[in-house]
């Protein structure tokens, strides 16, 4: 029974055709949708290590390479740790301690002198978590770590984080006491009421499985928490008004928030040198605890807005970002009602290059309520109605958003949409002075001649040196000196420096 | 039939007594052996990394074991003159090298036990983990050993008409492009950029090689808490596949090896 | 009686790069008889194996036609009932004697394992059956491998060199066990350059010299026309050139003594008188029968000298096998 050779080509032909249409009709599919680790390859491996990946030892690879990135980290060589990081969520999309690590890292860690980060890298920052949430879908942790890059680093736009938190949440590994972050999202969102109902359906949750299980401490000190929060909320809503107004009768009744107080805000800028500028301003606040938002940017760059950049621009990881854009924040602190900042940008050029890019620069000057502390919310409000400002209260610079969720995709929510919200708006005290690029970096008319920019309401008055104004800023600094500080020009500037003028 | 059986089991007789393979082995069962200490690495991940690590290991030396194995093994009966003897009794030709294969293939899978054996053993002293995942774990090493069902079958294919030589390169770099054939299509596939053209050529060339990376399924393995839905399904394609993909490979090899003069 | 094996014009040629065509087999004509003992000779190269494997139908003739036990050569049927044993043979190492006889029986789907113990019995190894083939001599290989040739009770066995690199006893052995499958009514088809083995115990011979037929034909005719054998002590040289002038034999002489060997067609005579015209003393004058070394080589000796064909194509046909 020799097969004719024919009958064998036959069969050759069928086998062939036959694991063709399984392979590109059923298997390829499938196993890019549930067995693909991620990304093609890494260009910026060696040979060696691309043998190892080759050979299956991604994540072998990548637990290396994290060790590695670990030690540049304990040097302060943060510029080789970047490269490593993406490498290493390259190699295994599924470590997620590389994830949420580096993008604590990169949204954080990248700093000036003054410990200030530079957070043109948090677009990059926020792609990384996007980008392990995706490889990661079954665990809450990469949605909660973006989601807290937004509620605490950006400190704004927080219907993004709720969204993140709300994803976070749909997750059944979700640590219990992260859960309540969501309330205070919502709050700053001004979605109280939503705020308020998270707390409860948290506490009911919890109530349940504590009477389930009532030898678990953990389970009581959690209901414990959550009724606090609960029972503070409440009173809350109560005394600012809050419920007054969804009632509908807060004129029949005075509340901490009916008045609204005019923070009489003022400012105005000096350059002392090239580079480093004297922000000063009034702030009619007398509790401690206000803190301005300040930021210098380029005036005409397209990714930035006001007070603001396009933080969730990136959607593919890019770790090299606009290197020739300049855009620093910090913030002053209000006291005895007055705010006096000195900012040294000389010393990082990388950081702010106030490149030809731009002719002007902006300095802005930013205050939300919806970020404020607790204490200074019981004033102003939750958003903001306790408060007012004669020259610049400004109702347009944030506008109101709301991720809604879309149809459940097997566990979880997908689809979601944004959406503006029919609420009053944020009331935001904004302004911002211009400075030309010869001004800041005090060039061609400006050599000897010191600039100053000012709101036209700022009265210089009352910037006269007492020495009740001498503030300590409290900072997180060591108080040793620094190497290479100079204590009393950092005085001079909490002062001013003699020669500028007017005083 | 019955020669088919008997050159097989011969076959697996000899593999098992070649010094080289079960150096290799050794080295292989070494290898894993040391890789509890080295998850250290990660904090967190330690037993994905050990996991994925200790897969590697074994894909690795499976493989390397595959196609030491397969390349010599015609050669080998035609320099010994072995093949004489045989072929001079009422065998086929097909039947010596579908004997011959399924020798291959049956050692193969008494080594991937063995080294997937250590394995599971090594991962359940060090991680003591639930007999589910322990099961789990065990899962992969059953996949790798239709690759190397696969790969057999590459190297007999080529055994019938080259050197050993250029075999072990001819199969080493198959196998290479057969293990990243899958993640190619899936980055050309997913990447907008990519023209139709060079889309659908992706698509014929992963449909026309070997996809070794089919059997790569250790992903949720290693990452535990991804659902796959109809997986069953998948696996029972991927076990045709390779069933498939090896006949044809054979029956190739038959017209071949059928013409040759020994 | 029918033939066992007839070939007609079987013929195999290689494509060699640096030669061109070479016939390594050319127009073989072929009969062997059933029941004999087939001497198939010739020197090394000249094509021996390879009309055997064309026999056997693991290499496929490039031309003509041949038949085996009346079917037609690569024919699956004809294969239970012959068998091979190729020249210089390895089996599996790490199997026994009797391990070996289990996998062969298995390729015919023999399981009689008393048969395995009494053809390891009639090959003398049965006291050797545990040890491994690693540890068998080449005697005992060679045996082991004739034991697995009778596994399928063949009616025609091809031995190929079957008595190669074996010691001078194990030679015996071999010879012994060949001719008992001859009276077992078996034919035996043995490839040798073994001259001596061959002419004791063939019935019919053919030599093959560069892939051709040159002589065939049953021993005793081809070694009938016998030779005298003369040899004369105290010789003197003069006498010896005579002798080598004047006969058209071999002559040898050594310190006067003279062997001359030639065809009993001469006339002995004039040389025993030579020798004896000057005190040459004869010692013997024997009649014998023509040695099968003489006829083989006379035989390629003037074949290679009427052909003159390139020296390096027995390498080459060598290499090709």
């Amino acid at each position: 029974m020799r097969p004719t050779k024919s009958k064998l080509l036959g069969i050759l032909a069928a086998t062939f055709v036959g694991q063709m249409a399984l392979q590109v009709g059923a298997i390829q599919d499938f196993w890019k949708k549930n067995y693909w680790s991620g990304q093609g390859f890494a260009e910026s491996l060696s040979p060696d290590q691309t043998l190892l990946q080759l050979f299956g030892f991604r994540e072998f690879l990548a637990g290396i390479l994290w060790v590695r990135a670990d030690s540049f980290f304990d040097e302060g060589n943060y510029d080789a740790v970047l490269p490593i990081i993406r490498l290493c969520t390259i190699l295994d999309p599924k470590q997620i301690d590389i994830y949420a690590t580096g993008m604590w890292h990169i949204a954080y860690n990248f700093t000036d002198e003054e410990q200030r980060s530079d957070r043109r890298y948090i677009p990059s920052a926020l792609a990384l978590g996007k980008e392990g949430s995706r490889q990661n879908p079954n665990t809450y942790e990469l949605f909660f770590e973006t989601g807290w890059i937004w509620y605490h680093k950006i400190d704004d736009d927080y219907h993004q984080s709720i969204k993140w938190f709300r994803q976070a949440q749909e997750r059944e590994d979700m640590l219990p006491a992260r859960r309540n972050l969501l309330a205070n999202a919502f709050q700053r969102n001004n979605q109280v009421r939503e705020g308020l109902e998270h707390y409860w359906k948290l506490y009911a949750e919890t109530a349940a499985d504590y009477e389930k299980q009532k030898d678990i401490y953990q389970l009581f000190q959690q209901k414990e928490t959550l009724e606090q929060n609960l029972d503070t909320m409440i009173v809350r809503m109560v005394q600012r008004g809050w419920l007054a107004q969804e009632r509908g009768d807060a004129s029949q009744t005075v509340y901490d928030t009916t008045e609204p107080f005019d923070v009489g805000f003022t400012a105005r800028v000096i350059v002392d040198e090239p580079k480093v500028i004297r922000v000063q301003g009034t702030w009619n606040v007398l509790p401690v605890g206000t803190r301005i938002r300040i930021i210098v940017r380029d005036a005409d760059n397209p990714n930035f807005t006001l007070a603001a950049m396009d933080w969730d621009g990136q959607n593919e990881v890019v770790l090299d970002p606009e290197r020739d854009a300049t855009y620093l924040q910090d913030q002053g602190f209000v006291k005895n009602r007055r705010f006096n900042k000195r900012i040294d940008m000389s010393k990082d050029p990388t950081m702010y290059p106030f490149s030809r890019k731009s002719e002007n620069f902006l300095v802005e000057f930013y205050y939300n309520p919806r970020s404020a502390s607790l204490h200074v919310q019981d004033k102003f409000g939750w958003n903001g109605e306790g408060m007012t400002d004669k020259a610049f209260l400004r109702t347009d610079v944030r506008k109101d958003y709301e991720w809604v969720p879309g149809e459940k995709n097997g566990k979880y929510t997908d689809g979601w949409k944004l959406q503006e919200r029919q609420t009053p708006p944020a009331r935001i005290v904004y302004t911002s002075l211009k400075l030309s690029r010869d001004q800041i970096l005090r060039k061609g008319d400006w050599i000897d001649k010191t600039p100053i920019v000012q709101t036209s309401n700022f009265d210089a008055s009352r910037f006269s040196v007492t020495t009740e104004d001498i503030i300590d800023v409290p900072t997180l600094r060591s108080s040793a000196p620094r190497p290479g500080a100079n204590p009393e020009k950092e005085q001079e500037a909490i002062q001013g420096a003699p020669g500028t003028t007017p005083r | 039939m019955r020669p088919i059986m008997a050159i097989a089991t011969t076959t697996v007789g000899e593999a098992i007594r070649r010094r080289v393979l079960l150096i290799i082995l050794f080295i292989g069962v070494l290898l894993l052996s040391i890789i509890p200490s080295l998850s250290v690495l990660t904090a967190r991940s330690e037993q994905s990394t050990m996991i994925s690590t200790m897969y590697a290991v074994l894909r690795g030396t499976s493989a390397l074991i595959a196609i030491i194995l397969t390349i010599y093994m015609i050669p080998n009966e035609i320099e010994r003159r072995t093949i004489y003897t045989i072929l001079s009794k009422p065998v086929m030709r097909w039947q010596f090298l579908v004997g011959k294969f399924m020798g291959a293939v049956l050692a193969l899978g008494l080594m991937i036990v063995l080294m997937s054996s250590v394995m599971v053993l090594l991962f359940y002293i060090f991680q003591q983990p639930s007999p589910e995942r322990l099961l789990e774990v065990a899962r992969q090493p059953f996949f790798y050993f239709l690759e190397m069902m696969l790969l057999a079958a590459v190297c007999i294919f080529f055994s019938t008409f080259t050197t050993p030589l250029v075999n072990f390169f001819l199969s080493i770099g198959i196998w290479g492009v057969g293990t990243v054939l899958s993640p190619l299509y899936s980055s050309i596939a997913s990447n907008s950029g990519a023209s139709p053209i060079m889309q659908s050529v992706a698509k014929f060339v992963t449909g026309a090689m070997p996809a070794f990376s089919n059997y790569d399924v250790k992903n949720p393995i290693i990452n535990p808490g991804q659902v796959i839905e109809n997986e069953q399904k998948y696996f029972i394609y991927i076990v045709l596949y390779a069933i498939l993909y090896s006949a044809g490979l054979l029956v190739a090899g038959m017209v071949i090896f059928d013409k040759r003069e020994v | 009686m029918a033939a066992a094996i007839e070939t007609r014009k079987l013929t195999k040629t290689y494509k060699s790069r640096l030669h061109g065509l070479i016939n390594v087999v050319q127009d073989l004509d072929l009969t062997v008889e059933e029941g004999e003992i087939f001497g198939f000779l010739g020197p090394n190269g000249a094509g021996k194996t390879t009309t055997i494997k064309m026999l056997l139908g693991i290499i496929y003739p490039t031309g003509g036609e041949g038949f085996v036990l009346g079917k037609e050569i690569g024919d699956m049927d004809v294969h239970r009932i012959i068998s091979y044993l190729p020249e210089r043979p390895y089996y599996y190492e790490h199997m026994t004697g009797l391990e070996i006889l289990r996998f062969y029986g298995a390729l015919f789907g023999i399981k009689d394992e008393a048969l395995f113990n009494q053809l390891l019995e009639r090959v003398n190894l049965a006291a050797d059956k545990s040890k491994t083939i690693s540890q068998f001599s080449k005697g005992m290989q060679q045996r082991i491998g004739l034991a697995q040739s009778l596994l399928n009770d063949p009616k025609l066995l091809f031995l190929d060199e079957p008595t190669g690199g074996l010691d001078p006893i194990a030679h015996i052995e071999i010879r012994d066990l060949i001719l008992n499958f001859r009276d077992e009514g078996r034919t035996v088809f043995i490839s040798s350059h073994e001259l001596s083995e061959v002419e004791r115990i063939c019935d019919r011979v053919a030599i093959i010299n560069k892939g051709i037929i040159v002589r065939q034909g049953k021993l005793d005719d081809l070694l009938s026309g016998g030779r005298i054998e003369i040899i004369a002590d105290d010789v003197s040289k003069e006498i010896a050139d005579q002798v080598k002038g004047t006969t058209d034999a071999t002559v040898s002489f050594h310190d006067g003594r003279l062997i001359v060997d030639m065809s009993d067609e001469q006339d002995p005579n004039s040389v025993v008188d030579s020798i004896r015209s000057t005190k040459g003393r004869i010692i013997s004058l024997t009649p014998r029968r023509k040695r099968l070394e003489d006829l083989f080589i006379e035989t390629v000796r003037d074949d290679d000298a009427s052909k003159k064909k390139p020296a390096a194509v027995a390498a080459e046909v060598g290499g090709a096998q």
